[in-house]
């Protein structure tokens, strides 16, 4: 008697809560998702085919435009992926790791806080993305300080860094250093033992470890169900030998897990750039070149490079044929992408109020996601 | 002349409930300020500052905003139900003012109802209709899915919004608010003999108002904005106007049943103490301005609750909602209900009537001072050297 | 290391006190320091090495084109022309400029073009602390030579409705991308 009819909603591109224009197709049963098919490219720019059109240097500020609230872990991944390619690894000052690992772990941060912020007032609690974004405006205030922008930082270069810190630097860093482990109790007092908030995120969208695996899932939604896989530590660059830190890892692969993941991973940032503060006063300033040629002609061959990008494993695999001095083809491997695919696996089921969380558990940057 | 019953029935109510009618207008208009500026400044930032000093003409500004807006209706909506939609909720909001005891009688009640309290409740479970309609018509999916959600909403508080009330009708005896207001003189506030029910009544109000974390029909992050996608201009002020007063209501029921209405004061061993009831019958119209006054601080003061409460919960998902009204609010106001009782009918007859409300007021003494205790005794606020967030300077221009 | 959870006693479930801790919080921000800026009135002073609007020195150009090269997204247009000019008494063969545009428009002020040019102190520098580049027209955010160098009496953000009445006194060249 009662024709029962699946309903089919749009969600996005122009939704607030997709972050950006990733569109989701929706197929639900009252409140409850059927099926959730994630359609992506609406900002798609051909970064990779822009890649082989231009020297290597300057595709590093179009690295900037993928994760666009991580750019300075994007600058890092394709600076180290040519440094790998031309065989500069050896060669590079110790006082550019040490610069390089503080400006990714800030930017660990402030990827971390913008994932928070967002996340929280998608699931409803809107005060805490005005305290992140306070915080935030610190660490943007040092990125500015340090190579002139804020968001699209192009601050790393081919074989060394732009520019030596600026006076005042340090004693910056410091103080944020000093205020932020405060800040982040600050959210975890709204959030962490909220009963609301754990009932939004506890048992949602849960991942368990091999499934995890087999979607080729990196960064924190791996950690939190418990896969200790931080590439700081199994196969670490930079200077991240040398540090002390420990790799969050959650039990249960839910969003509740992911978050306490995150959370902690933050506070781990902020050990690690305490313990750069002491390290960078070891090096000398002014060496920020290794001493490569200006103009970059790799050898032929091929080169896969991946790091630890907040969102996950960020790689760049680039061919050369030896004679041009661009790629002949750069391939990125962005974890947003990735880790997006677990989508429709994680959504079915739940509710359309458990999507938001999801897409928000997940941390995608669509600029990452379409290239 | 006008004769004395007309004057009586007619003329006076009509005035009163005009003077309460701008009033309330008035007081919708300060809190869209008012939420804005306190939201504002619990988020760390300073919210309107622009339109006048303080920004205090943002409350003008807007309603001016949306009278002059363009009134959008979509292409295939429902016309006669996509109008209608506004119009249901703001009529009930409004009449029910003509119920709410302002100040101490017989000036400052519009009309004294002797079961006003129960003609409240019906009028103000109506105001749901138009927001279901309201979503139906509008002819898009995210305004059904919150028109729905409203539906469901009010089913499942509706219960227990009726029922945490009972027990406060137990103890006065009378479903009067002004009866009810003088009984919480020569007695404690109802808020301490009847804590579960306060609570449960603030949950329930919370949810019926549709506010946070009970946004559901209206959550901005899943169903862009719920049941008024669609709604633009004046329609759209509507239904603000129609939430806003219904956020009024609420408080001003909560302030009357559970906060001592308009008194501020007691009778103590047979001495009017304070602002009752009676002292300020004696005042005259000052004693009821005075009254109306205090009333309005109290009210205010849950107003801002709401806002606090927003400004610090996440969002309740929809079936969780569901659970805590149908599976926790529900039981617990009917235990509330059963032992406040048991607990006055144990006193009655024996040589100590009133021991039940006695057991039951240090109860809720007793939690308070706990809540209190264990909030203090919390993790100290650590050190945060104070705006640090812009070190870098500011140049005036 | 495993996160660590929330452990939970049943007083603070019976009082709410999680609830109440948010609640807490917010109260105690309502009186801590706003750090909202009130823009046009109050703006914040760039870092020294904040990238904004260009700034081109004639005088100091050597017409060498490395800027142009490590354009990302090629839009500085650069002519150049050869003349022999007697400079301390000999006749030598010096490269001048014809034209040096830069479509700001297109720019993402990545300052490539900066760091490539040879010149102590560099010809093209972005260094200039300014930020308020918007325009009513994309005709006037191509910049020429000119106006490159002497961009400043370009009216600023609050003085734009008085000079939006009379013509500012540049001739642009309108959409050359």
């Amino acid at each position: 008697m009662f024709d029962v009819q699946e309903m089919e909603v749009n969600f996005g591109p122009q939704h607030p809560s997709t972050h950006g224009v990733l569109r989701v197709l929706l197929k639900i049963d009252g409140e409850r998702i059927v099926e959730a098919k994630p359609i992506i490219g609406y900002l798609h720019r051909g970064t990779e085919k822009l890649f082989e059109a231009m020297a290597y240097p300057q595709c590093i500020p179009h690295t900037d435009r993928m994760d666009y609230v991580a750019s300075a872990t994007n600058n890092l991944g394709f600076v180290e992926a040519v440094e790998k390619l031309i065989g500069a690894t050896g060669i590079i000052p110790r006082r550019v790791k040490v610069m390089r690992v503080m400006l990714s772990e800030l930017q660990r941060i402030s990827s971390h806080l913008l994932w928070l912020a967002t996340h929280a007032i998608d699931i409803g609690a809107m005060t805490p993305f005005f305290y992140c974004f306070r915080e935030r405006e610190m660490v943007l205030d040092l990125f500015e300080d340090y190579c002139g922008a804020r968001l699209t930082l192009n601050c790393m270069r081919i074989g060394g860094m732009p520019d030596d810190l600026p006076a005042g630097w340090l004693e910056k860093l410091a103080e944020f250093v000093g205020i932020f482990e405060a800040a982040v109790d600050e959210y975890e007092d709204l959030l962490t033992n909220n009963r609301i908030w754990k009932r939004r995120t506890v048992g949602v969208g849960v991942l368990s470890p091999e499934e995890a695996i087999e979607w080729g899932i990196t960064g924190p939604p791996l950690r939190g169900s418990g896969v200790d896989w931080d590439l700081r530590k199994v196969l670490p660059y930079e200077c991240y030998p040398e540090l002390e830190f420990e790799v969050p890892l959650g039990r249960n692969g839910d969003t509740y897990d992911r978050y306490l993941v995150r959370m902690e991973e933050m506070r781990q940032s902020r050990r690690i750039l305490e313990q750069c503060l002491e390290l960078i006063k070891t090096t000398t300033p002014g060496e920020i070149k290794a001493k490569i040629s200006r103009v970059i002609r790799p050898p032929e061959g091929e080169v896969y490079h991946s790091i630890e990008s907040p969102k996950g494993e960020l790689g760049y695999y680039i061919v050369s044929d030896g004679k041009s001095q661009s790629a002949y083809r750069c391939h990125v491997r962005p974890p947003s992408f990735v880790n997006l695919q677990a989508l429709p696996a994680l959504a079915r089921g739940h509710l359309v109020s458990d999507l938001v969380a999801l897409i928000g558990t997940i941390d995608i940057v669509l600029g990452e996601v379409d290239r | 002349m006008i004769p004395e019953p007309l004057m009586r029935y007619l003329v006076w109510p009509t005035v009163k409930f005009l003077v309460a009618f701008v009033i309330v207008q008035v007081v919708v208009a300060a809190m869209t300020y008012i939420e804005r500026r306190v939201l504002a400044f619990m988020q760390a930032r300073l919210g309107p500052n622009r339109v006048g000093p303080w920004g205090l003409f943002q409350a003008i500004a807007d309603p001016v905003k949306l009278m002059l807006k363009e009134d959008i209706v979509p292409a295939n909506a429902e016309k006669v139900g996509y109008f209608l939609g506004p119009m249901l909720p703001l009529i009930p909001a409004f009449v029910v003012f003509c119920l709410i005891p302002f100040g101490p009688p017989p000036t400052f009640v519009v009309t004294h109802v002797n079961v006003g309290l129960l003609l409240i409740l019906a009028l103000t479970s109506t105001g749901v209709y138009g927001i279901i309609l309201g979503g139906w018509a509008s002819n898009n999916k995210f305004s059904l899915m919150g028109g729905l959600r409203s539906a469901a909403q009010m089913v499942s508080y509706e219960v227990p919004f009726g029922l945490s009330i009972v027990g406060v009708l137990m103890l006065t005896g009378s479903f009067d608010l002004v009866r009810i207001v003088r009984y919480q003189e020569s007695h404690a506030w109802n808020v301490l003999p009847q804590l579960v029910g306060c609570f449960i009544f603030l949950v329930a109000m919370t949810a019926e108002n549709n506010r946070a974390p009970f946004d559901l029909p209206e959550a901005e992050s899943e169903l862009v904005a719920g049941f008024h996608t669609e709604y633009s201009g004046m329609k759209f002020a509507f239904y603000f106007l129609a939430e806003y007063a219904a956020m009024l209501v609420n408080s001003c029921l909560m302030v009357s049943l559970f906060f001592g209405g308009w008194s501020l004061g007691g009778v103590i061993m047979g001495r009017q103490v304070g602002l009752t009831t009676v002292n300020l019958q004696h005042l005259g119209l000052l004693g009821g301005v005075i009254g109306a006054t205090i009333f309005l601080v109290k009210v205010m003061l849950f107003m801002v609750a709401y806002i606090w409460f927003r400004g610090t919960f996440p969002r309740f998902r929809f079936d969780q909602f569901m659970d805590l009204g149908l599976k926790w609010m529900i039981p617990l106001s009917l235990v509330n209900i059963v032992v406040t009782g048991i607990l006055i009918l144990a006193g009655a007859g024996t040589r100590y009537p009133a021991m039940g409300e006695v057991v039951l007021t240090l109860f809720g003494i007793v939690v308070i001072a706990a809540v209190i205790l264990f909030l203090m005794k919390g993790p100290k606020p650590k050190a945060r050297p104070a705006g640090v967030a812009h070190a870098r300077r500011v140049s005036e221009v | 290391m495993h996160v660590e959870y929330p452990k939970y006693k049943w007083t603070d479930r019976f009082l709410l006190l999680d609830m109440l801790e948010g609640l807490k919080t917010t109260f105690r921000e309502l009186f801590k320091p706003k750090v909202t800026i009130r823009y046009p009135e109050e703006r914040l002073e760039p870092a020294d090495r904040f990238r904004g609007m260009f700034r081109f020195s004639f005088d100091r150009c050597i017409a060498c084109k490395l800027c142009a090269v490590a354009c990302p997204i090629d839009i500085i247009y650069i002519d150049v022309h050869d003349e022999t000019r007697e400079i301390d008494g000999k006749n030598k063969k010096i490269k001048v400029l014809d034209r040096y545009d830069i479509d700001v428009k297109r720019c993402m002020f990545c300052s490539l073009c900066e760091e490539a040019c040879p010149t102590k102190p560099k010809s093209i520098w972005l260094t200039t602390k300014t930020y308020e580049l918007a325009t009513h027209d994309r005709s006037d955010l191509y910049f020429n030579m000119q106006q490159l160098e002497y961009w400043d009496d370009r009216p600023r953000y609050e003085e734009l409705g008085a000079a939006f009445e009379e013509p500012s006194g540049h001739e642009l060249p309108g959409g050359a991308d």
